[in-house]
């Protein structure tokens, strides 16, 4: 086990720059994940570890080694993939012990380490199977197999989950957890599923263009986002965005929306009376309000979920999410109120994006 | 009758034409193989014969020399498969694989040099085999035939080769497999259907070729299956169909048996190549 360090990393691919100078530094122990939309490179700056795309500026360590030059081989990693990469003509066992074998470890070492694993995974009953043989959530078990067996220093993930349906991708979640706490390897995880991320993850880096927007824990990336993009990107439904200009009264200051509407923010915000900004609210602290707290919303789509109901509403020309637990019988059409607390206001500069 | 029987029918009446253009052919191929000699040339010509001539095919096996025949033609098609295939691997596999200028060029050349018929070059290549000695040598032929086969076998392969998940690479190479390693024990036996149906067309092409092994062969003893039986029927004062054909009927069937046999190999490959 070691830590990873990553900094100043870039990319070219030709005149075309991927990654523009990542610095992450990972624990030992620790599970990250990079997270972002498709296209923002967190796939590459993956298998830029794993030694699978060359590094074009800067460098990667693996504990106290500097790893750039050092091929994939040589690197004491192991990688999940998205589509598992089983060897479709070898049986599990030999999926399973083919790195073992390439060590030249004794065969009845390699078949203890293939029995330990597969008891771990639940695979014993399947290890004379091909792969072709087994299911969706079987294989991923077998990929991780073959991660396990060899006491790597890092386990790299690449959106390991994202070909399975939704219900397994839950179980193998937890279960990928579970299995970090209990064999502690430093891994990073790489998916665009930003619930993967939150349940996951002891820290979460949030990428994109190629980028790095947010590091921090799941709490933190929730409650502080630091730009737009992280507020959007992390939640979900995703948190929702009024644009305005602060004002203040003798009630306070608040932002005042294009159409009028007046959106309370907290006294201790350091935004400038005048200053363009985006003011968002997760869905989850928009309470139905009465009297004359918040402000008016038209109801468009009620959807309930089951635990709760969501809300789709129009404020100022913006269709806008509130969650709610109460199970009132709203319709569409009709107008209510809606607030949200100060201390839950997250306020953005309209140009930058940059929290404010 | 059921409307699938009907619509079956129908559409063997439909096909029936073909199907008697293609088989007529091999019909007097048999018929006339297993005739006696005088009953060759009966007019009004006939499908039915006195008796069958197994004969035939002792006999001509002797007087055309066909053994000898028959094994410089399996030299040739094995050998140029053989070379052709290893040399069609590494190269499809850079083509699938790696990034380089004029990548583009070199497939556009490759399907450029299938558009040529080897006739318009067989003067060029006579000229070349005089010069490097190799005229009246079968290995003239094999090297020809590699020539002329590596274009196709390179493109079918790396049509195939693109078809298996680089994953599968990357994921030897970080279990700790070298290049070579994971090219031998994880690539190529994924390969085998592609390299089979290959290797099937490599082998079929060689083996029927006529036109190169006329020209660039010039003493009986070294003539291919295809230039022996031509040479049996071509400026003869006396033809002995039975026997030429009878040596079509070796020259066919054994390989058309072969051919459905690994038939399986190439629904399997080309499917596999096309779907996957």
């Amino acid at each position: 086990m070691a830590s990873v360090t990553i900094s100043g990393v870039e990319k070219w691919f030709g005149t075309l720059q991927i990654l523009h100078g990542i610095d992450i530094d990972i624990e030992d122990q620790e599970f990250v994940v990079l997270v972002g939309p498709s296209g923002c490179g967190k796939s590459t700056l993956l298998r830029m570890i794993a030694g699978l795309e060359s590094i074009s500026d800067g460098e990667i360590s693996i504990g106290t080694r500097m790893i750039n030059d050092v091929p994939a081989r040589d690197r004491d990693i192991a990688m999940v993939f998205q589509n598992y990469a089983l060897y479709p003509h070898m049986s599990v066992f030999d999926n399973i012990g083919f790195s073992l074998k390439l060590r030249k470890r004794s065969k009845q070492e390699i078949s203890e380490k293939i029995n330990e694993a597969a008891e771990i995974l639940d695979l014993t009953p399947y290890l004379e199977r091909s792969p072709r043989q087994l299911s969706g959530g079987q294989r991923q078990r077998v990929a991780m197999g073959r991660a396990l067996v060899r006491d790597a220093q890092v386990f790299l993930f690449d959106e390991p989950l994202s070909n399975l349906d939704a219900k397994l991708r839950v179980v193998m979640r937890t279960e990928i957890k579970a299995l970090h706490q209990r064999l502690k390897t430093t891994s990073v995880y790489v998916t665009h599923d930003q619930i993967e991320a939150m349940t996951m993850a002891d820290r979460i880096v949030v990428m994109n263009k190629g980028r790095v927007e947010q590091i921090g824990t799941p709490m933190d990336l929730y409650d502080f986002p630091a730009n737009l993009f992280v507020a959007d990107f992390i939640g979900s439904p995703s948190m929702n965005f009024i644009e305005g200009i602060v004002a203040a009264d003798n009630e306070g200051p608040f932002v005042t929306a294009k159409d009028g509407t007046r959106l309370a923010i907290s006294r201790e915000s350091s935004a400038a009376l005048g200053q363009k900004v985006v003011y968002g609210a997760r869905p989850e602290h928009l309470v139905l309000a009465s009297g004359n707290e918040g402000f008016d919303a038209t109801i468009e789509v009620i959807e309930p979920t089951g635990p709760n109901i969501q809300i789709f509403a129009d404020v100022a020309g913006q269709r806008i999410c509130a969650l709610s637990t109460e199970r009132r019988t709203h319709k569409p059409g009709q107008r209510i109120r809606l607030h949200c607390p100060e201390t839950s206001v997250h306020l953005f500069d309209a140009s930058s994006g940059a929290r404010i | 009758m059921t409307p699938k029987l009907k619509k079956s029918l129908l559409y063997w009446l439909l096909l029936s034409p073909l199907c008697v253009v293609i088989l007529l052919p091999f019909g007097i191929m048999f018929v006339t193989a297993l005739r006696p000699r005088d009953e060759l040339f009966v007019y009004p010509p006939t499908w039915t014969f006195s008796e069958f001539r197994w004969e035939n095919f002792a006999e001509m096996w002797v007087k055309t020399n066909f053994g000898g025949a028959l094994l410089n033609s399996l030299y040739v098609s094995l050998t140029s498969t053989i070379i052709a295939i290893a040399l069609s691997i590494p190269a499809a596999y850079a083509l699938s694989r790696y990034r380089f200028s004029g990548k583009g060029l070199y497939r556009n050349f490759l399907l450029m040099t299938q558009m040529m018929s080897p006739i318009v070059l067989v003067l060029g290549l006579f000229r070349l085999m005089v010069h490097l000695n190799l005229v009246n040598s079968l290995n003239s032929l094999v090297v020809t035939y590699v020539a002329f086969n590596m274009a196709f076998t390179i493109w079918m392969l790396q049509s195939y080769f693109n078809t298996i998940p680089r994953e599968l690479e990357e994921a030897s190479w970080i279990d700790g497999a070298t290049g070579f390693t994971s090219l031998v024990k994880i690539f190529l036996p994924l390969a085998i259907p592609a390299m089979v149906v290959t290797a099937i067309f490599t082998f079929i092409n060689s083996w029927n070729e006529f036109v190169l092994a006329l020209t660039l062969i010039r003493s009986q003893n070294d003539y291919t299956l295809p230039v022996q039986i031509f040479s049996q029927v071509a400026g003869r004062y006396q033809v002995e169909w039975h026997h030429v054909m009878a040596a079509t009927v070796l020259a066919t069937v054994p390989v058309a048996i072969v051919f459905s046999w690994l038939q399986r190999y190439l629904i399997r490959g080309m499917a596999l190549g096309a779907v996957k």
